[in-house]
């Protein structure tokens, strides 16, 4: 089955699309339900997992911080499938901000970078 | 809420398009403008990422050789965090994007290990491993 949101490829039986997190079984919602510990999110929710964005940190920004944003990641996914809508959506906000970190110490050593050889830089130049 | 996709995806772009303009011009090897990799510099250890500002220097400049010396686990990754980012632009700005592949969270856990094991192995003194320390591969 695929995704009316997001367009990826989901197993037939799949409460929840693996990719965006949208509800697929929408013409028996009450099914899922049964199941323990199953959250079938609101319709056109998504829970991104920030794949893309942990990688890029951790190659070019910070490694040490970027690890964890990938294990985030991973749980995102991992918890779609086993239907943890809330758990899923936790792990996707750590990955988020373990991102961010990453991003944030990249820039912010790029800026002390610049300021302490720019202006090193600039005085020899003159 | 639309709005705020839209900025922010213009924004990235905009980033991006400056940082690989910068990257194309100036050579990540010889110019001061960009950064070390702050775990070389604090530790004198390779990290995943070392190497990889100047790879993609390389390939702006059309020298896979170069590119595939100086961080090959960055050319492996670079189609698929393009396309990515490709379709992570088409979400802000039609709101929908491309056909995502399912990916287990063990395959998640598995490209991890893949970028730290990288990490380590280019810091091993002895070949094959040191072949992967950035520009070692240049000699072949």
């Amino acid at each position: 089955m695929f995704c009316p949101q997001c367009g990826a490829n989901n197993a037939d039986t799949a409460a929840v699309c693996v990719q965006c997190g949208r509800a697929l079984q929408t013409g028996t919602p009450a099914a899922p339900l049964n199941v323990p510990g199953v959250v079938i999110p609101p319709d056109g929710t998504t829970v991104p997992n920030y794949l893309v964005f942990a990688i890029l940190t951790t190659v070019f920004c910070c490694l040490p911080t970027g690890i964890p944003a990938i294990i985030y990641a991973a749980q995102v996914n991992g918890k779609l499938l086993a239907g943890d809508f809330a758990g899923a959506q936790a792990a996707s906000n750590n990955a988020k901000i373990w991102c961010w970190v990453s991003f944030g110490i990249g820039l912010f050593g790029t800026l002390f970078w610049l300021l302490i050889f720019g202006t090193s830089m600039m005085r020899h130049l003159r | 809420m639309q709005r705020t996709f839209t900025k922010r995806t213009l924004a990235g772009l905009s980033i991006a398009t400056v940082g690989l303009t910068l990257l194309r011009v100036f050579d990540p090897a010889r110019s001061w403008i960009f950064p070390p990799c702050p775990v070389h510099y604090l530790t004198g250890w390779y990290c995943p990422g070392c190497g990889s500002l100047r790879a993609i220097h390389a390939l702006l400049h059309g020298n896979l050789h170069e590119a595939w010396a100086m961080n090959p686990l960055t050319i492996v990754l670079l189609p698929f965090i393009a396309y990515g980012l490709v379709s992570e632009t088409l979400v802000g700005l039609r709101g929908r994007g491309l056909p995502q592949p399912k990916l287990s969270s063990s395959a998640i856990y598995a490209l991890g290990c893949i970028i730290v094991l990288f990490g380590v192995i280019r810091n091993l003194p002895m070949e094959p491993f040191s072949w992967f320390a950035p520009g070692a591969m240049l000699r072949f």
